[in-house]
């Protein structure tokens, strides 16, 4: 979510437009892109348990005075918030803005208790929304279902070129990629270990690469590149014969399934909602990578093996092609439709500025 | 309890009702205001999207029975009082029509496709403001208290909404 705002952001103004950025923590390396004038943090977040697992969260008199501060001083157009249900400086920003609300919905739409639970004031600040945008169509049934408003579907973008134009270097062995949080288990690399062994019956000399966050012990066949640049991710997709996405749960956009698509390399994922809203479904004859039941390294096993066997370039290619409907031209052009449409329903008629 | 006391229960009791009441009541003013203003913005954004169907029959190298068709359904849709049912009515034959038109055009119409594209967003805002205000007039203090006013139950805007306009996920 992370990059998506900041790519957003970068995407506003190299359009002409003036955005800014609150975001809850502290400045992470991939926001040094944006100017200091652009980017503004509401201070150090408090790790809670929230929704199955750790958000840093912001919350209290101190955060929401401080939110209420930034929009005053910022006098915004239109404020964009991500992820508006979510205990933190989201809904503060919505609960203070009173300039049009444009919200987009991720995943972390809490259980329909929770929200009952929490009462009015919720579904006040939920009244408040304009525009919603939901990041697939999965995402959007649980804003239909459980928040009782709708959303225009626009996806996550990415920076289609940059993936595309990487030449690619086919390294001897084939080798397997996986990217994602490695002690996290809702990532499924578990269920990747799991499958190995079964994939290296057919292909002894396999490589294993993962990148990602966190530590954990990982088997000697298995290379770990640790946390990992934006620049090297690309070089690293561009040497990569197959790229395995075995989530297990509430992955609420494929956005690694699309850069794996623009790099143009064969792509086996687990059966997810939001994977199949990227890659089409598994009986289906078009859909854009190999697919297995989440959780299942035996399946995972078999799609695993045959990829590096019988590799398809056509369906690369067109999922090469897919891909490039999710470049920031066309994905920025959809956000600023909305705003427009938010703007023309506006009580005074009136730069965009994301949360 | 002694009497003094009952009293302040029951002032207390008042007081809370009272600030529900008035909390409730902005919440549906609000509602009301943006089913009303988002219907505004999508009378414009059709009206928009039915004149620049007009202007395809400008384009040079367009044939007669094409620039009939469209101009037809166009020119319906920019009727003055049609009552709602008719506007709905009227609005999704130039939807179909220009689904049917746009393929076969020699060059892509971009600023008829960006206002289809606008129209079909404000649409969905609108009808999402009415389901708003409509959950809110359900409400059994809402009813009781009359906090609806006299303002009208506002109403979706049904039409038939125009195929895929490029939104990669939107299938």
């Amino acid at each position: 979510m992370q990059n998506h705002v900041l790519g957003l952001a970068r995407y506003l103004r190299d359009a002409g437009h003036r955005p800014q950025v609150l975001a809850p923590g502290e400045l992470g390396p991939a926001a040094a892109t944006l100017d200091s004038e652009e980017f503004c943090s509401v201070g150090s977040a408090v790790p809670v348990r929230y929704n199955g697992s750790v958000a840093r969260v912001n919350f209290g008199p101190l955060s929401a005075a401080r939110v209420r501060r930034w929009l005053r001083k910022g006098e915004f157009d239109l404020l964009h918030i991500h992820e508006p249900i979510t205990p933190s400086i989201s809904l503060l920003a919505l609960w203070a803005a009173e300039q049009p609300v444009v919200a987009t919905f991720h995943t972390a739409t809490p259980r329909s208790r929770s929200m009952q639970l929490a009462g009015g004031v919720l579904r006040a600040a939920i009244e408040k929304i304009d525009a919603g945008i939901a990041v697939s169509e999965s995402a959007r049934n649980v804003v239909v279902q459980h928040l009782g408003r709708d959303a225009v579907v626009i996806p996550n973008g990415i920076e289609f070129d940059a993936f595309a134009s990487r030449q690619h270097v086919r390294p001897q062995q084939p080798r397997l990629i996986f990217l994602g949080r490695l002690d996290e288990p809702r990532k499924g690399l578990d269920v990747l270990l799991a499958a190995v062994p079964l994939i290296e019956e057919a292909h002894p000399e396999l490589e294993v690469i993962v990148a990602g966050q966190g530590s954990r012990s990982l088997p000697a066949w298995c290379s770990s590149l640790g946390t990992i640049s934006e620049d090297t991710k690309i070089a690293l997709l561009g040497t990569a014969d197959v790229f395995v996405a075995p989530h297990l749960a509430r992955e609420s956009f494929g956005i690694v399934l699309v850069e794996a698509m623009a790099s143009g390399v064969p792509i086996v994922a687990s059966e997810l909602p939001s994977f199949l809203d990227v890659l089409g479904a598994p009986q289906d004859e078009e859909r854009l990578g190999e697919l297995f039941a989440a959780g299942d390294h035996q399946a995972l096993a078999r799609c695993g093996a045959s990829s590096p066997a019988q590799p398809d370039p056509l369906r690369a290619s067109r999922a090469q092609q897919a891909a490039r409907g999710y470049d920031w031209s066309s994905v920025g052009s959809n956000v600023l439709a909305v705003y427009r449409a938010a703007l023309s329903a506006a009580p005074v008629p009136s730069a965009a500025t994301v949360v | 309890m002694s009497a003094e006391e009952i009293m302040g229960l029951v002032v207390i009791l008042a007081l809370i009702l009272g600030w529900r009441i008035t909390w409730l009541a902005t919440r549906v003013d609000r509602a009301n205001a943006r089913a009303e203003r988002t219907w505004e913005a999508l009378d414009a954004a059709l009206v928009r999207r039915a004149q620049r169907a007009l202007e395809l029959v400008l384009i040079p190298d367009i044939d007669p029975a094409t620039a009939l068709l469209v101009s037809d359904a166009a020119a319906a849709a920019l009727e003055p009082n049609l009552s709602r049912r008719d506007r709905e009515r009227a609005e999704s034959d130039l939807s179909h029509v220009l689904d049917a038109v746009v393929p076969t055009l020699s060059a892509n119409p971009s600023m008829l496709e960006s206002e289809r594209a606008r129209a079909s967003i404000c649409r969905r805002l609108h009808n999402d403001a009415v389901a708003t205000a409509q959950s809110l007039r359900r409400r059994y203090t809402v009813r009781i208290f009359r906090l609806a006013g006299r303002a009208a139950e506002p109403r979706p805007f049904e039409m038939a909404e125009c195929r895929e306009l490029g939104w990669p996920c939107d299938r």
